[in-house]
């Protein structure tokens, strides 16, 4: 067994992300995953702020929130360091701090985010004239014509004109977007023959669902030489082929970078030296696996990814370190009766609580421990979900605490 | 309704993310599979209550990847297995699936005629040609590994060792033991040259993966109590149980329990070991024999599937690599697709071949000096892909063991 320089637990948008940063570093990674993170469920885009110009809503944050901790240098190179890998693995991604982009969703309204995959970028559907929104015979939940009522409002000078094309994908099972971006991948030629059929001029936009492969932009960049339209993928229903792209493009960082990835790897505990992690340990069905490093990142999530659990009430629990899990005291406090309200959820903002060294701290506000560094999900004090920061805090705590 | 409820009941633990279907290469390869979110949970739930059927479940290669990206610890590939085994029940095999799943037999009533491999190996020459096997089910276009001229267990009696006090049974599994006896020869010199006498165990049996695969369920029940029964008298004696085949390992490791639902199987399992693992256990109680030649080789490391599910890491590359002038890189691309007997059934063939292509454009960069993969059906895709004949891993570290 080789000793790591740091191992990072879980797989998801914010593990991935430390993980990236210390092999750029020239550690020596391990990445644990128990299951594959939340990657292929999401759009891809990473939110940081619900505000038109999410620099100065992150600069007025409280002294308590985890952004005014990670501090805005770490935030703004975490932006820096993810275009930069992704556009290695040519997966371009476009966006900063000082503006939001807008974005189409698969229902026709637009979402604003500040870091995203160029192939999702619909700033300029303001300025176009006629506006094709493309369906894909066999995909589920891709409407065109609802789509087109819902755009409507946004842009009402547009011409619209909704088409579904017919690109022999019936037959077999039901298809969603990530089958088609697979197919179309295989295969684009009669994808590129229609989009050419509909005569878009460059003064047009033609939106399709996220069919344009799932590694990377190389089947966008073979249909779009062939277009004078620009071409905008839309959001989705999981699996989301815009997430599938991110995570394996961080993924294929690691790899050709010598990290180590190990999935199943359920890991139930922390080895203690004083005030140091020496090693974790993993548990399969049969036996125990120690793993010795010199840091440790924990990136395991909030509720949703299991990285926080709760068996009885008003008692969370980080499982593999035990560390104290702060929350809303109070039942009632908990939740909003009115799911899609426009208010906070008392039990989002549960989690664990650092220093601006990413270090889970103790009710004095002290690090806990030396080399350990929580990010992403589960760090607490807020609803990031309702924040719109969760893809940003997620790579800005990731980037700084694989950075100290 | 099977007997078995642990599996079926971790179905529960489903929230229909998408992740699997995600992460399934068979889906990413053909339309026809429904994939494993609705095979396994979904309608693998309602079949064990009532008797329906999803037929495509017959797409599945039990390569685990569904496995590997489920966030909550789903048996989803288990499940299916399951419900494979109902579906034989009211379903008739082929006669490729049922020779495809008794290897073993096949290789006895083999071995116990006159001339019976010579016959064997040339009737398998002519079968292809013929068309017998296509008629069969079995797909011509690709050869059957051909029988080694005497058996690992034949030979064994005639390989010289130093008696010590410490030992390993040898789990041969059906390859080594009829097609590639050079492996267990390399394992007995690896473990010489670490103190330890090799022992074989005539009572062992086939360990039923391929009978699983096949739905061939009750039968593998009948070799898992066998063989449980055999670790659980050696564990007694205090000597472990070690295959370097990785899916031998992970049936009486692991899927023994999970699909049988027997504790004996649990503690069976903690006797048996990958023969890299072992070897890293030697290593941490220090009684590792670090004196090994230097080699200077550039190794590509295809890492099977049934190894990445037991989530042990990567014990072969990192002992491989304490060898001087070793260097190990993983190939990085996915399933080979062979996954067991699947890539020989001839309507799985292409499907197996889709799945494999990224591996073998991987292996056709010809970066290296050898192919190294403990799975052997991965060994057999790969030089069928490429044309390039990989090895064992244990096959490497015997040769720097090698001192003459």
């Amino acid at each position: 067994m080789i000793d790591s320089d740091v191992i990072v637990i879980g797989g998801g948008l914010a593990g991935l992300m430390a993980a990236c940063v210390a092999v750029r570093r020239k550690e020596k990674v391990t990445v644990l995953t128990f299951g594959s993170g939340s990657l292929p469920l999401a759009s891809g885009a990473i939110d940081f702020y619900n505000s038109k110009f999410p620099e100065t809503a992150i600069k007025n944050l409280p002294v308590g929130h985890p952004y005014y901790r990670i501090g805005l240098p770490a935030i703004k190179d975490s932006i820096n360091f993810l275009k930069d890998v992704t556009a290695r693995a040519n997966l371009p991604y476009t966006g900063d701090l000082s503006f939001q982009i807008p974005i189409v969703t698969a229902v026709g309204t637009l979402k604003y985010s500040t870091l995203i995959p160029e192939s999702m970028d619909a700033s300029l559907l303001g300025d176009v004239k006629k506006i094709f929104v493309v369906g894909i015979r066999g995909i589920k939940d891709f409407y065109p014509r609802m789509l087109v009522d819902n755009l409507k409002k946004y842009f009402s000078n547009a011409d619209f004109n909704p088409v579904t094309f017919d690109l022999n994908l019936l037959g077999g099972r039901d298809i969603n977007c990530m089958d088609a971006a697979q197919m179309i991948a295989d295969n684009d030629e009669l994808f590129i023959n229609e989009l050419k059929g509909l005569n878009a001029t460059p003064e047009d936009a033609i939106i399709i669902p996220p069919v344009l492969g799932t590694t990377d932009n190389s089947t966008r960049v073979t249909v779009k030489t062939q277009l004078h339209a620009a071409l905008i993928e839309t959001t989705c229903l999981p699996p989301a082929p815009t997430g599938v792209r991110l995570q394996r493009a961080l993924t294929k960082y690691l790899e050709d970078n010598g990290a180590r990835i190990y999935k199943n790897a359920n890991v139930f505990g922390g080895v203690v030296e004083e005030n140091r992690i020496t090693g974790v340990v993993t548990k399969n069905s049969v036996r125990e696996k120690f793993y010795p490093a010199r840091k440790f990142i924990l990136a395991t999530g909030g509720f949703y990814g299991g990285g926080i659990v709760m068996r009885e009430f008003d008692k969370p629990h980080e499982p593999i370190f035990d560390l104290p899990v702060k929350y809303i005291v109070g039942e009632e406090n908990w939740s909003n009766p009115k799911l899609f309200a426009d208010k906070p959820q008392g039990f989002a903002a549960t989690g664990i609580f650092v220093d601006s060294k990413m270090r889970p701290i103790d009710s004095d506000g002290q690090p806990l421990f030396e080399n350990l560094h929580v990010i992403g999900a589960n760090i607490g004090g807020k609803d990031f979900i309702h924040e719109k920061s969760l893809g940003g805090i997620a790579i800005s705590s990731a980037y700084k605490a694989a950075t100290i | 309704m099977s007997d078995n409820v642990k599996a079926i009941f971790s179905g529960d633990r489903c929230l229909s993310c998408t992740a699997c279907m995600a992460a399934c290469p068979v889906m990413a390869a053909i339309k026809d599979y429904r994939g494993p979110k609705l095979v396994a949970p979904a309608h693998g739930r309602l079949h064990f209550s009532q008797e329906d059927i999803e037929e495509s479940l017959n797409y599945c290669s039990n390569c685990k990847s569904c496995d590997r990206a489920c966030p909550s610890g789903v048996a989803i590939s288990t499940m299916i297995m399951l419900q494979r085994a109902e579906y034989y029940k009211r379903n008739s095999h082929i006669r490729a699936e049922d020779m495809l799943a008794h290897t073993e037999r096949m290789a006895n009533t083999v071995r116990s005629m006159p001339f019976g491999v010579t016959l064997a190996n040339i009737g398998m020459t002519l079968g292809q040609s013929l068309g017998v096997f296509s008629a069969m089910g079995i797909t011509d276009k690709r050869n059957l590994p051909a029988y080694a001229e005497m058996s690992f267990k034949d030979k064994f009696p005639t390989i010289a060792q130093e008696s010590s006090e410490k030992k390993v049974v040898l789990f041969t599994g059906c390859y080594i033991n009829d097609n590639e006896p050079q492996i267990g020869e390399a394992f007995i010199k690896v473990m010489q040259a670490n103190g330890y006498e090799v022992l074989i165990d005539r009572e062992f049996k086939c360990c039923g993966s391929p009978l699983v695969a096949n739905g061939f369920l009750d039968e593998a029940r009948q070799h898992a109590d066998n063989n449980v029964a055999r670790i659980l008298e050696w564990k007694e004696q205090g000597i472990p149980v070690v295959t370097p085949c990785t899916s031998c390992s992970l049936m009486l490791k692991e899927e023994y329990y999970e699909l049988f639902d027997d504790e004996d199987m649990r503690r069976a399992g903690e006797n048996v070991f990958d023969a890299f693992e072992f070897l890293e256990v030697l290593q941490q109680m220090d009684e590792f024999n670090y004196d090994l030649n230097d080699l200077n080789q550039k190794l590509l490391y295809h890492v099977p599937c049934h190894l990445k599910s037991q989530a042990i890491g990567l014990p072969a590359a990192d002992i491989l690599e304490l060898i001087g002038g070793v260097t190990v890189k993983t190939a990085n691309a996915g399933c080979c697709g062979m996954s067991g007997n699947y890539g020989f059934q001839k309507d799985k063939y292409d499907i197996a071949m889709k799945i494999g292509a990224k591996l073998f454009e991987r292996v056709n960069k010809k970066d290296f000096d050898q192919v190294i993969s403990d799975c052997h059906t991965c060994r057999i895709q790969i030089e069928h892909g490429t044309k390039i004949k990989p090895v064992h891993p244990i096959e490497i570290l015997a040769q720097a063991y090698q001192f003459d």
